[in-house]
């Protein structure tokens, strides 16, 4: 199963409309379930809805082969921290997809660092899609506890 | 120890909570209240104790800034937290700004989505914030009093 996810906050339809699209035409050869927030799109070829819960978002990217998202840092926070092999589109502002371009910016750093794959417009989905396939994604090391040292001095700072 | 000070916690549902939430071992013994955006934050945000949904807004849709911001107020007049630790994104960037304005610190940790240079929210709140992290050591190169000290995610 390949899970779709593109969030809640604006619409992604370009996306939406592209998977369903590779589905009907065969590009996509197994079952996507998608979520696919506030779509004026109705997808035809894949089973959707329009926002998840949490443990039920949890375990469609554990049932997940592949995922396939917008360039969301939660999204790509959780394919990697689950090793799911992700792919992202970036939501654009002339689209009204975002309220700026960094989607674009963030997707090109983690793909420089060989954690996603990463098609930059619709045209680039079908040859994408392909590299999902033997795509392993590179391991990401987090250092929250460095960023937690440093908040706590500051607390630890205050004082009266 | 002095653990008195009263922490606010606040972050977009979505990426920006997610980051927040890596955070979690800084709030163990301190008295913290935590604030969202929507709904679907809910079941990640109740293990903080009590909380607030203030409602999303962007740059785009003035008029649901207005209603945000009267959330905004409403919680700092409430509780007046001594220190505010967010990650983003707007709405956050308001809350702090009101709680600011009522004394109170600000910590701001810029959303690892902002490769390039601080998030528009992050470049308003660096003048008032008393510490402002990047998640990136280029992005706080590029800015005096803007810090590097590691990767949430």
């Amino acid at each position: 199963m390949i899970f779709l996810t593109v969030g809640t906050l604006f619409p992604f339809d370009r996306l939406v409309r592209a998977i369903d699209d590779a589905v009907e035409t065969g590009v996509i050869d197994q079952p996507v379930f998608a979520q696919i927030g506030k779509t004026s799109y109705t997808p035809r070829n894949m089973d959707f809805t329009e926002s998840l819960d949490k443990l039920t978002f949890d375990k469609k990217v554990t049932d997940a082969a592949y995922i396939i998202s917008h360039a969301g840092i939660g999204s790509i926070t959780i394919a990697l921290e689950q090793k799911r092999p992700l792919l992202v589109m970036p939501r654009l502002k002339r689209y009204k997809e975002h309220v700026n371009d960094h989607q674009v910016a963030t997707a090109k750093e983690f793909e420089k660092l060989g954690h996603i794959l990463v098609a930059y417009d619709t045209s680039d989905l079908p040859e994408s899609i392909r590299q999902l396939k033997t795509f392993i994604p590179k391991e990401r090391k987090a250092n929250p506890e460095a960023v937690a040292d440093r908040i706590r001095c500051f607390l630890d700072s205050l004082r009266d | 120890m002095d653990n008195k000070h009263k922490i606010c916690l606040v972050a977009s549902a979505g990426g920006h909570l997610t980051q927040l939430l890596k955070l979690s071992d800084c709030w163990k013994d301190r008295e913290v209240f935590s604030v969202s955006t929507l709904d679907s934050a809910v079941q990640k945000i109740q293990e903080f104790g009590r909380f607030y949904i203030i409602g999303e807004c962007n740059r785009e849709h003035p008029w649901q800034s207005l209603r945000v911001l009267k959330n905004c107020i409403r919680v700092i007049i409430k509780e007046r937290p001594d220190v505010i630790v967010s990650t983003g994104a707007g709405p956050a960037c308001l809350l702090c700004i009101v709680g600011k304005l009522l004394g109170a610190k600000i910590v701001w940790i810029d959303s690892i989505a902002n490769v390039e240079r601080l998030s528009m929210s992050g470049r308003i709140i660096r003048p008032l914030a008393n510490l402002i992290l990047s998640q990136w050591p280029e992005v706080a190169k590029k800015y005096k009093s803007v810090y590097y000290a590691g990767n949430l995610l």
